[in-house]
């Protein structure tokens, strides 16, 4: 039987990404906390990661854009919005995959299916530097959370729980680690942008009140703080805590084994050691 | 309002090398055979770099910074940036206000 045995929520700023790979000083302290990451991921042995995250325009574009979407393709590679970074080949998890959007469309969410894609950067980059081996089989879930109109919170925590329900009842034998991929606070190109730069991050308040409630396990209440409203300040791509509600809809709440934000990045890094 | 044509068009720039190549050598003719068709302002704003205004008629910013990405229509990224906080200085300093608690 399939069953969680870890949680990780994981930034993807493909910028500090390509830092870790070019040796840059200016990312030190990130290619530590990815190193955490990388700790915390190889202790929980894990077959396949099942990881939530949102479409940037590379998959759907804006073109048909499904609110939850799974992918079940056999392998696929990328990052494919980057291609300066390491580029990977990796294994779907289909069979997994398959199951999740049975059980998870049984119980009346409209789990869409992609059968081909590659996949971008909001998966490989932070892959790339705490698993660049790809052992691990990947599932990717795709939450629309740029494009409004976005999910609520509340639908993407029960998302998360019914893709646990649908984990658990799954007969194959896998170690599942889920993930929320994303920040808290970001801006990519609009107006609150910062003064040196294209990007931005808004509300890095935000992003240490809920790295607090990450730390207390107080899930409940972050969902109920994550509105529709505090998203919108903090940035054209702050929806993207919708993959980490998701992520933590997966299992009772509890305080994380490992969170550490960086409130100038807008985002943390924190971990769940499971059952 | 969507401005999905012109959020095609910078989606594009990144996918297809063979039309930002076309940008580049003829933006003008390469924009009116774009699809969909492209509106005469939204046209004329684009090859001006005009992005502040794109963006306030409703272009997707995450798109729309592609151009500076590219280095499109005299665009960098540093002056896409530059123009996009131009047309919302009124809104950057009321939001600057409200984070002093002014």
């Amino acid at each position: 039987m399939a069953s969680i045995v870890g949680a990780l929520g994981i930034p993807h700023n493909p910028f500090t990404a390509l830092g870790i790979a070019r040796g840059d000083d200016a990312v030190a302290e990130s290619r530590q906390l990815y190193g955490e990451l990388e700790r915390q991921l190889d202790a929980m042995a894990a077959d396949t990661l099942v990881v939530f995250t949102t479409d940037h325009y590379n998959l759907f574009f804006e073109l048909s854009v499904p609110i939850f979407a799974i992918g079940t393709a056999q392998r696929s590679s990328g990052p494919s919005d980057y291609p300066m970074l390491p580029q990977f080949e990796v294994a779907i998890d289909s069979e997994l995959a398959t199951d999740i959007q049975a059980a998870v469309v049984a119980e009346d969410f409209d789990l869409g299916r992609s059968q081909e894609f590659e996949l971008d950067h909001t998966i490989l980059a932070p892959l790339g530097v705490i698993a660049p081996a790809m052992e691990r089989s990947i599932v990717p879930i795709w939450i629309s959370a740029s494009m409004r109109p976005i999910p609520s919170a509340a639908r993407c925590h029960a998302l998360g729980a019914a893709v646990a329900r649908a984990i658990a009842a799954s007969e194959l034998e896998r170690r599942v680690v889920v993930a929320g991929s994303g920040a808290f606070s970001f801006e990519v190109g609009g107006p609150r942008m910062s003064e040196e730069s294209h990007v931005g991050v808004p509300a890095p308040d935000w992003a240490i009140r809920v790295s607090e409630l990450l730390a207390s396990g107080d899930i409940a209440q972050l969902v109920a703080e994550s509105t529709p409203d505090q998203i919108t300040e903090a940035g054209n791509a702050a929806g993207e805590i919708l993959n980490w509600i998701a992520m933590l809809g997966c299992f009772d709440a509890r305080p994380a084994s490992f969170v550490q934000a960086q409130r100038a990045e807008g985002h943390a890094y924190a971990a769940w050691q499971l059952p | 309002m969507s401005l999905y044509a012109v959020d095609k068009v910078c989606r594009r720039v990144v996918i297809d090398p063979a039309f930002a190549a076309a940008l580049r050598e003829d933006p003008q003719g390469a924009l009116k055979a774009a699809s969909p068709p492209l509106r005469d302002r939204e046209r004329e704003l684009l090859l001006a770099g005009d992005v502040g205004a794109l963006g306030r008629m409703g272009a997707n910013f995450f798109l729309l910074h592609q151009l500076g990405r590219m280095e499109l229509f005299g665009l960098t990224l540093a002056l896409y940036a530059e123009r996009i906080r131009a047309e919302y200085a009124v809104e950057r300093e009321r939001w600057a206000q409200a984070q002093r608690g002014d």
